[in-house]
Formats: structure tokens, sequence, C-alpha cells
């Protein structure tokens, strides 16, 4: 790790890119929806190369099976069922599901 | 936020540029908005469609959001878009 020579900004400027990177995805996807997965996958791959987290509101925002990118209502499915927030992802399938806490507010 | 200072660390996806320069004269003037990129290649939308650019013969002209204009050697840019974050102590300009 030390060996390898890092700019002193590098995480700023990565949680930078990863918050361009989603609202790009969320501008593009009327149009070109394949577009949005990429972005998705460029935001990963940099969140992983710089070890940043990526926020949490972000992080709902995309499946974690397939990496496409969620619009609720239209490519992923928003449903409230046994006190759990469902998420389906209407690309794979896979159903997602987050608990409701009162002082959450991440939706 | 992305300055011409950090540019070649930033993400381009999203920017506006124009081909100052190329060693392909067809390429030279070419503008759009940047869609895509990989490691050897810019993807450019313009009116025309779809452009795909090397980076590495190419000069691009790049149009902040803040509006301000950067001139950046493509060259310099030839390496993938994550590696790009972090990397690297400047060279020229």
């Amino acid at each position: 790790m030390a060996a390898r020579s890092q700019h002193p900004n590098r995480r700023k400027i990565a949680m930078e890119r990863i918050e361009t990177l989603f609202a790009e995805a969320e501008r593009v996807h009327a149009e070109h929806p394949a577009w949005s997965d990429r972005y998705v996958e460029r935001a990963l791959a940099i969140a992983m190369r710089t070890r940043v987290r990526i926020p949490r509101a972000l992080r709902r925002r995309y499946c974690r099976r397939c990496h496409a990118y969620l619009v609720f209502g239209k490519n992923a499915r928003v449903r409230i069922h046994g006190g759990k927030v469902v998420v389906t992802c209407l690309a794979c399938g896979y159903q997602r599901r987050y608990r409701v806490v009162k002082p959450d507010n991440g939706e | 936020m992305i300055t011409p200072q950090n540019v070649i660390r930033h993400e381009l996806i999203g920017l506006s540029v124009r081909v100052a320069d190329s060693s392909n004269p067809r390429q030279i003037g070419i503008e759009g908005t940047i869609v895509d990129e990989t490691r050897n290649m810019l993807v450019i939308m313009t009116r025309e469609g779809q452009k795909r650019i090397q980076k590495r013969y190419a000069t691009f002209d790049l149009r902040l959001p803040d509006d301000t204009r950067v001139r950046v050697d493509g060259s310099i840019l030839v390496m993938q878009p994550e590696k790009r974050t972090g990397m690297r102590i400047r060279k020229l300009r």
C-alpha cells in the first residue's frame, strides 16, 4: 500500500466522481438505461479501488445482484411488506429488504 | 469540485468536449458530451451519433461544469478511468 504513490485528495475526488456518476446515471436513464448501468459499474470500480464507501442513499439506487441502476416505479418495485420495505429489481428479480427505523431516513 | 488542476483525476463522463487536435484530421473538431470512457477511448455523443476517439493520439478541449475550459493532452489520460483517481505526480501544465 505505502509503496504506491497516492494523491492526498484521492478519496475526496473519488467521492465526487461517484456522485457525478450517479447523477449522470439518473439524468440519462430515461433515454439510455444501459448507460446508467454502465455508470454504476464505473462508480463501483472507483469505490473499490479507492476504498470509499458509497453513501447509503446511492447504495440503494442500484441492484446488489445485477448492478442495474434502479429507478423506483420504472425498473424497480417498492412495496411495504411485513414492516419491511421490499425493493424488487425488475431486471433480475432480486429482492432487497430494508427495515424501517425511525431515525433512519435513508428511504 | 472539478478544477483544471484535478481534471485528469476526475470523472470525465458528462463533460462537453471538443477534439482540438488529433493525428486523424477527420476527428478534429468533433464536439459533444462524453458518455463513456475506456482505457484507451473516449466515447463522445455528437449530433451525428457516437464517436469513439482514441485518447492517445488526440488533444481535448474540455468544458467543466463551471464553464472553464481546459486543454488536455489525451496521452496522459491513457489509463483505466478508475485508476486515474489517486495516481500520478502532475506532469506539465
